[in-house]
């Protein structure tokens, strides 16, 4: 005890870590009301920095070679110890991180957190979800399977559908005419090194905004009112509110375990839940696989590109979709946030939950 | 029933102990795994033979190959007459060069000399090259 005693007190007298830790966890106060979807931000940071260990530990062994890549992740799945268990769950964890993104930002939507003053923080959050499928993207070439290199031929293709340019973006994209070295080169590089750097950036806005601007009351119970308009920046308190530690912390831990203890099981137990046959076999750029398929999370889009007469059309509908996701802070403007007194928005918002479901589930068995 | 605060503290103290125990199963759990991934193969080493054909191996010159994962040499002085060491040098560790012209080892570090037999005739190292086993079969030469 009194060891540790004197590295706080050597450590307070540097830092003042006892002013922090009051100030950002012991009186650090959070709404009283708060739920426990709040807590999924912790979960994600918590998948994320598993991604992060396990990528960085995939990378001893991995090998970006179009002649290698396959071999080199078999080796690690099947020789290296414990390479299973660490590939299985980077790309088991890829997935669940998904899940959780798509219930963290339903979150968000439902309980109107992005409104004013959290503009910013839906624009980064929104920004950081697309960084997300990108990187989910470009990793999935990387272990050079039949799964990995049609996926990719497919992805790539889409973008040719746009007027004029279409054809340059695709090269652009794929760094040749077709998915080659040089396509798993720069997927490498971007899955490795661009895409998580760009990640960090706006993880720290993200989590900025959200320090900075305080937690959002939820919407709900008899006492809750809009809050009255502002013109000037004011940090959201929650006087008589409950701390963040130990209180709410805990509850974010128990969240936090509930997912590890998902993705152990799915690691365990079902590790080729999200993995057709076609990633166990070698690329070849002569043979397509029958029925292939984007993973779970794209089937919308796949759809969506199947529905309409022409490619050109499809991307223009995906992309004023999620344009108009990321600005619907600057559209939704009324100050109203309880989802009761919101039909109209609580209507689009099941029936986009069903869209995507309908979509995703069409595409899946057609 | 009224509780003491000294019971209050036992259990803390209980409480503690068990939170910390099921910390620590936890992180060995994740920490062994890792350190397996990350360990290098464990190789049975000391089975490793190397195989050669004696015409590898010029007169008076010398072959240098893999042995056990170091560097190795081997050199004909004689027609037949085979002789293999390690080819690092026993001060630091970098790897001998082989003068056929004065029959002898240099290391290019510290200008260390190693005679053809292996023998420390001048420089720094402490320690005659580390000699391997060599036999003869027809035409192969079997190191180790």
């Amino acid at each position: 005890m009194s060891l540790r005693k004197f590295i706080v007190d050597w450590l307070d007298l540097r830092l003042g870590v006892r002013d922090l830790v009051e100030q950002n966890l012991t009186r650090y106060l959070l709404p009283r009301n708060i739920n426990i979807w709040y807590s999924l931000g912790a979960v994600l940071l918590t998948l994320f920095g598993l991604q992060f260990l396990t990528g960085f530990l995939l990378l001893i062994y991995y090998v970006p070679d179009t002649t290698q890549a396959f071999a080199s992740v078999k080796h690690i799945t099947n020789e290296v110890p414990y390479g299973w268990l660490i590939r299985n769950t980077h790309a088991v964890g890829s997935n669940l991180i998904v899940v959780v993104l798509l219930l963290h930002m339903l979150s968000a939507l439902f309980m109107s957190a992005y409104k004013k003053p959290r503009e910013l923080t839906w624009l980064f959050g929104f920004i950081l979800f697309n960084l997300t499928l990108a990187l989910c993207l470009t990793g999935y070439l990387l272990p050079w399977s039949q799964l990995s290199f049609w996926a990719t031929t497919v992805a790539t293709e889409a973008p040719g559908a746009i007027p004029v340019v279409g054809e340059h973006v695709v090269r652009f994209l794929r760094g040749g005419a077709m998915v080659g070295e040089a396509t798993l080169g720069r997927f490498f590089a971007l899955h490795v090194m661009g895409l998580p750097l760009l990640f960090a950036l706006m993880l720290g806005l993200h989590l900025f905004c959200v320090r900075r601007a305080g937690i959002s009351r939820p919407p709900f119970g008899r006492d809750y009112r809009p809050a009255p308009k502002r013109h000037s920046f004011e940090h959201e308190y929650h006087p008589g509110g409950i701390p963040f530690f130990p209180n709410y912390a805990v509850k974010e831990g128990a969240v936090v375990c509930f997912f590890l203890a998902l993705l152990a099981v799915l690691v365990f137990f079902a590790p080729n839940l999200f993995i057709p046959p076609a990633a166990f076999e070698p690329a070849n750029p002569f043979v397509t696989p029958e029925r292939i398929k984007p993973e779970w999370y794209f089937l919308w889009a796949y759809q969506t590109l199947k529905i309409f007469p022409s490619e050109a059309m499809g991307l223009a509908v995906q992309g004023a979709a999620m344009t108009f996701l990321a600005l619907l802070p600057f559209i939704d403007r009324f100050s109203e946030r309880r989802p009761a007194r919101r039909p109209l928005f609580v209507g689009c918002f099941v029936l986009g939950i069903l869209l995507f479901i309908g979509l995703s589930l069409w595409g899946h068995w057609s | 029933m009224d509780i003491k605060a000294d019971d209050i503290n036992r259990r803390r103290v209980l409480l503690g102990t068990l939170l910390g125990g099921l910390g620590a199963v936890l992180a060995a759990a994740g920490v062994y795994p890792v350190w397996r991934f990350l360990a290098p193969p464990a190789t049975d080493e000391a089975l490793d033979q190397v195989t050669l054909f004696r015409d590898q191996v010029p007169l008076g010159g010398a072959h240098f190959f893999n042995f056990r994962g170091r560097p190795a040499v081997i050199i004909q002085m004689r027609p037949g007459d085979f002789t293999a060491f390690s080819a690092v040098c026993t001060h630091l560790g970098c790897v001998v060069q082989w003068q056929a012209a004065e029959q002898r080892f240099l290391c290019p570090c510290h200008a260390g000399l190693f005679s053809a037999d292996g023998a420390v005739i001048g420089g720094p190292p402490p320690r005659p090259l580390e000699r391997l086993a060599v036999s003869l079969r027809d035409d192969r030469i079997l190191v180790g």
